[in-house]
């Protein structure tokens, strides 16, 4: 085997681990970042207000002090997590703060108008929220959902710090071993590659609920 | 059946509707009754509370005191603390099914197209299937002349077409008592006339309604009792032909004589 197969192989095995900590948050933060919205504008004030300061920590200190903490404080007073399963809940953690502003804003956007047409038609508190804010929530906040996505592929680099070999991680290791920067430009390829399908995703989302305009 | 048109044939009964926003008293006493296949129109200046007023009738504003029949049956009436106290939900949400509103700035859902608009509450509310209930939506959408429109978005039609699709959503739920909030205000003067022809063809089938409008020639025209109201208070009620012929306070002349310019 060449060296530069052996290289992308090893690459790409640690995009595995990038891939799973990037799918795993993605698929914890969105909804828990959906509910976070829902407790904020519930109208009950101390739910709200824990809300406030939970998004405020979150957003507020750097997600490096985030991943330290969840995984070198928690043990010391005796919650232990695994090395992916305290990556994981510091990423699904910090990125529900931000899904959570985002959905805020966004079912905060839609008109009054569009409850009291479903209030008068008979429909209930939850299949208003289904099928008329949800949908049109989704539409107005591809954008920045889309962003965040993108930060996240990036972010999921931060995980060195927990010796875990990810893609980021493993190409350093060959460049420091072999004094040559080839792999570094492949790792810049694999990021660029993930972020160009997601873009890509995102475009067909945005078409398919865009197919109406406002 | 209908086994409330006995005794039903007030559909609707208002008695002392208080309603107040912080220390701002925006209805002052209100009385009203509509009869089964009454167009009641509601006329006065801005801010006299009257769009305040149709909202309380179907609790999209809660009142503070006074009653409301709807049917022969309390949406809502004082309790024993003098204070409005209202059915309980499953009998408020049964009453309140009895009415349709049409809004000044029409409310259609723009992520459906029209003839999805028609079918969501039939489908959702009343647990109708599509194929119940897509015949009667497309009835619906021909008799306000939309039917060709039934698969385009609602940001694809004019105001006078996005009224019509909302008056025949709100047709799709079977109401008895159709709410109209300014139904023509956001609309251009030729757009108008369509939704006025609409909401006549209604009135000539019998439907109950309810109308709050600045269209002296509807009311006149094509209701059977007019209110005018003024801060918070009704002045002057009656057959439009009095009110509008010989209207007897000056409150009421000066009004009409402005709407006349």
């Amino acid at each position: 085997m060449d060296k530069l197969t052996e290289t992308v192989l090893s690459i790409l095995a640690g995009s595995k681990i990038t891939l799973e900590i990037f799918i795993l948050t993605l698929a914890m933060s969105l909804p828990l970042g959906f509910f976070v919205a829902l407790l904020r504008l519930s109208g009950l004030r101390p739910l709200a207000i824990l809300m406030d300061v939970y998004i405020w920590i979150m957003r507020g200190s750097p997600l490096m002090l985030q991943l330290l903490f969840v995984y070198f404080a928690l043990p010391m007073v005796g919650v232990r997590f695994s090395d992916i399963a305290a990556a994981l809940l510091a990423f699904t953690l910090n990125y529900a703060a931000y899904f959570a502003e985002i959905f805020r804003a966004g079912i905060q956007s839609i008109p009054r108008g569009q409850y009291e047409a479903a209030k008068t038609l008979g429909m209930t508190y939850s299949q208003t929220m289904r099928r008329i804010i949800l949908p049109q929530m989704i539409h107005r906040t591809l954008p920045p959902i889309s962003n965040e996505t993108i930060n996240l592929v990036k972010d999921t680099s931060l995980i060195y710090i927990l010796a875990m070999n990810d893609l980021l991680r493993v190409a350093r290791t060959i460049v420091q071993r072999d004094f040559d920067m080839t792999a570094f430009f492949i790792a810049g390829a694999f990021y660029l590659v993930m972020t160009a399908v997601l873009t890509a995703i995102f475009k067909r989302m945005e078409a398919h609920y865009g197919k109406y305009d406002e | 059946m209908e086994n409330m048109t006995n005794d039903a044939a007030y559909m609707l009964r208002a008695r002392d509707i208080y309603k107040s926003f912080q220390d701002n008293e925006v209805l002052k006493g209100i009385s009203l009754d509509v009869c089964r296949g009454e167009v009641l129109s509601i006329i006065g200046p801005s801010g006299s509370g009257k769009s305040t007023l149709l909202r309380c009738l179907n609790r999209l504003e809660t009142i503070d005191k006074g009653s409301i029949e709807v049917k022969g049956e309390y949406l809502v009436k004082n309790g024993d603390s003098g204070l409005a106290e209202y059915a309980p939900q499953k009998k408020a949400r049964e009453l309140l099914g009895y009415m349709g509103m049409v809004f000044q700035q029409f409310n259609l859902f723009p992520h459906m197209t029209v003839l999805e608009n028609l079918m969501e509450a039939p489908i959702q509310v009343k647990g109708q299937t599509r194929e119940e209930i897509q015949p009667i939506a497309e009835e619906l959408l021909q008799k306000v002349g939309l039917y060709e429109k039934r698969d385009a978005y609602p940001s694809r039609l004019s105001g006078g077409q996005q009224q019509r699709v909302a008056i025949a959503r709100a047709l799709a739920m079977k109401p008895d008592i159709m709410l109209f909030d300014e139904p023509t205000s956001a609309l251009d003067p030729e757009l108008t006339v369509e939704v006025l022809k609409t909401m006549r063809g209604l009135a000539a089938e019998r439907m109950t309604m309810v109308v709050v409008t600045h269209e002296m020639t509807f009311a006149r025209d094509v209701s059977n009792h007019v209110i005018f109201m003024a801060d918070g208070v009704i002045v002057e009620q009656g057959p439009p032909a009095e009110l509008f012929g010989h209207p007897q306070e000056e409150r009421t002349k000066s009004f009409l004589g402005n709407m006349a310019k």
